[in-house]
């Protein structure tokens, strides 16, 4: 483990932050948003490199999160004090693992066993006060005194809509006369939610489109040698180019897509 | 005419994307300034519950975010550094998102550069490794932390440290905040929160947002910060306008281009059907 830890220090050192990989880390950031982004144009092969890099760098750093942050350190180095305790969940996690190989495969249910009497323990009951009994008491709370009389309103109104929508999930009785009055109000809470939710999303996508642009904005400064405009401009210069290509080859129709 | 309006609902939806990226764009070049006038009543609930704690006080924050909601929730997990610093309160920060390690480096980074210069690390603050299953750590923080956390990212001792004095679980904490894009902040609640009593409070991406209103009105969550609107009110109350106060213009011009596009099509829909 020594011997693997000292070749991963000398890989790392390899990359420790000079100028010059700040600047490589910007010219990659520009580069890859913009070939993501280049998809909103139409399907090409840099976003799909993109996408690719996207997937295994993520994957990637999650590795190497885990083996140096939780594995090396709860594992390993407990083995090596002495811990053997610690080789019970081990074992027990990679059994896990046996689901790769079908004839040994049953040994995994010693593991998920262990990970469903564990989490099923834990869940139900918190579920239970929180998601449930804490939020009828929440729901009448305005109603058993101390309350103003705007929360009080504010607490009919959700207590309503909470009732209205349940009868529009409700399935065992025929949705007609008052159920069916009840259901149609209850739609109304839902589209209100949904509007809210779909806002709030928008609002949402923007920031984190914000986010990116301001990265690119950053980019294209002299200290990155002007990323992002050389990017981009090679991007509309291979566009411009796959037309030119296209329209000989095809006649100017594009394939669709 | 109504050939003309007809052409405008099949508008080519490329032509929006780039109408929008000017719109986002333009105010990063050219900062508009437009006032951010309404706080959320959320926010100000953390900063007021923030503020009531006496100096000292410790407070937990696990930063559960990736690149991918960085825009949105990092400038909020800055502003609440940078509160609680100010107040000379302790923070203990960790992750239970793998994707984080990244985004916490980077606060770490700045934290003696120009978040808090004069907080020095293991007195004041200390920083946690990222820890797998989460429900296990949040179990665990209620028992004795010490059982996980017995080292700091660094494999220093924690112990010992003095930002850990009388720290044993999250029982001897004061205010414990989520900062995440994923749904850790309904464990959070659920785990800790309700099974210890322990305060929380969260930032959350904008699309999550409206999920968290029954936490807050039960009392289940002291606050919430949503989104970048959530960022930049934060930075307006603690008076440190950063990146979620600048993302506003950008914000207003988009939404401003968004209202513009539905009311229009709207609008044309009506004509073509009615006239």
């Amino acid at each position: 483990m020594e011997f693997l830890a000292n070749i991963w220090q000398w890989f790392a050192g390899l990359f420790t932050v000079t100028p010059g990989w700040m600047i490589f880390g910007g010219w990659m950031a520009a580069g890859l948003t913009l070939c993501i982004y280049s998809f909103l144009y139409k399907d090409n092969p840099f976003f799909k490199v993109a996408e690719h890099l996207y997937l295994g760098a993520g994957m990637g750093w999650v590795f190497q999160v885990t083996f140096f942050q939780t594995w090396k350190p709860r594992v390993w180095d407990a083995l090596m004090d002495g811990q053997f305790v610690v080789l019970i969940p081990t074992v027990l996690g990679l059994s896990l693992m046996t689901q790769f190989f079908p004839r040994i495969s049953w040994i995994s249910r010693y593991g998920f066993t262990f990970i469903m009497g564990y989490g099923a323990g834990l869940v139900i009951p918190l579920e239970i006060t929180t998601n449930f009994l804490r939020q009828i008491g929440g729901t009448i709370a305005p109603f058993a005194g101390g309350a103003g009389f705007w929360a009080m309103v504010n607490g009919a109104i959700i207590a309503f809509g909470f009732i209205c929508v349940l009868f529009y999930f409700f399935f065992s009785v025929e949705q007609k006369g008052v159920v069916k009055k009840a259901s149609n109000i209850g739609i109304y809470f839902l589209m209100l939610y949904f509007g809210a939710a779909f806002g709030n999303t928008v609002m949402g996508r923007f920031s984190l489109l914000y986010g990116r642009f301001d990265d690119l904005y950053k980019y294209s400064g002299s200290g990155y040698f002007y990323a992002t405009h050389v990017v981009l401009g090679l991007l509309v210069a291979y566009f411009v180019l796959d037309k030119l290509v296209l329209s000989k080859k095809n006649g100017g129709q594009e394939p669709a897509h | 005419m109504k050939s003309t309006l007809e052409k405008f609902l099949k508008i080519d939806r490329r032509l929006i994307f780039l109408a929008l990226a000017i719109v986002l764009f333009f105010p990063i070049v050219r900062p508009l300034g437009l006032p951010n006038k309404n706080l959320g009543k959320d926010v100000v609930n953390i900063y007021n519950h923030i503020e009531s704690l006496p100096a000292g006080s410790f407070i937990l924050m696990s930063l559960d975010y990736d690149p991918a909601t960085r825009p949105e929730l990092h400038p909020q997990a800055i502003a609440l550094v940078k509160h609680s610093f100010r107040l000379n309160h302790r923070i203990g920060i960790f992750t239970l998102n793998a994707g984080a390690t990244g985004m916490i480096e980077e606060i770490a980074e700045r934290i003696p550069k120009d978040i808090a210069p004069a907080k020095v690390y293991g007195k004041d603050y200390v920083i946690f490794p990222y820890q797998p299953k989460p429900q296990a750590v949040m179990t665990q923080l209620g028992i004795d932390m010490y059982a996980i956390y017995d080292k700091d990212r660094n494999g220093a001792p924690t112990r010992e440290m003095e930002v850990m004095k009388g720290i044993h679980s999250v029982k001897d904490m004061s205010l414990g905040i989520c900062v995440t894009g994923t749904a850790l902040l309904d464990a959070w609640v659920a785990y800790v929160g309700d099974k210890y009593n322990f305060p929380m409070a969260g930032g959350v991406t904008a699309v999550s947002q409206p999920g968290y209103g029954p936490y807050l009105q039960t009392g289940q969550l002291k606050g919430l910060i949503g989104g970048m609107k959530g960022a930049a009110d934060y930075e307006s109350l603690i008076n440190e306008l950063d990146k979620g106060t600048s993302g506003i213009d950008s914000l207003s011009l988009a939404h401003i281009l968004v209202i513009i596009l539905i009311v229009t099509s709207n609008i044309i829909m009506l004509v073509l059907k009615y006239f």
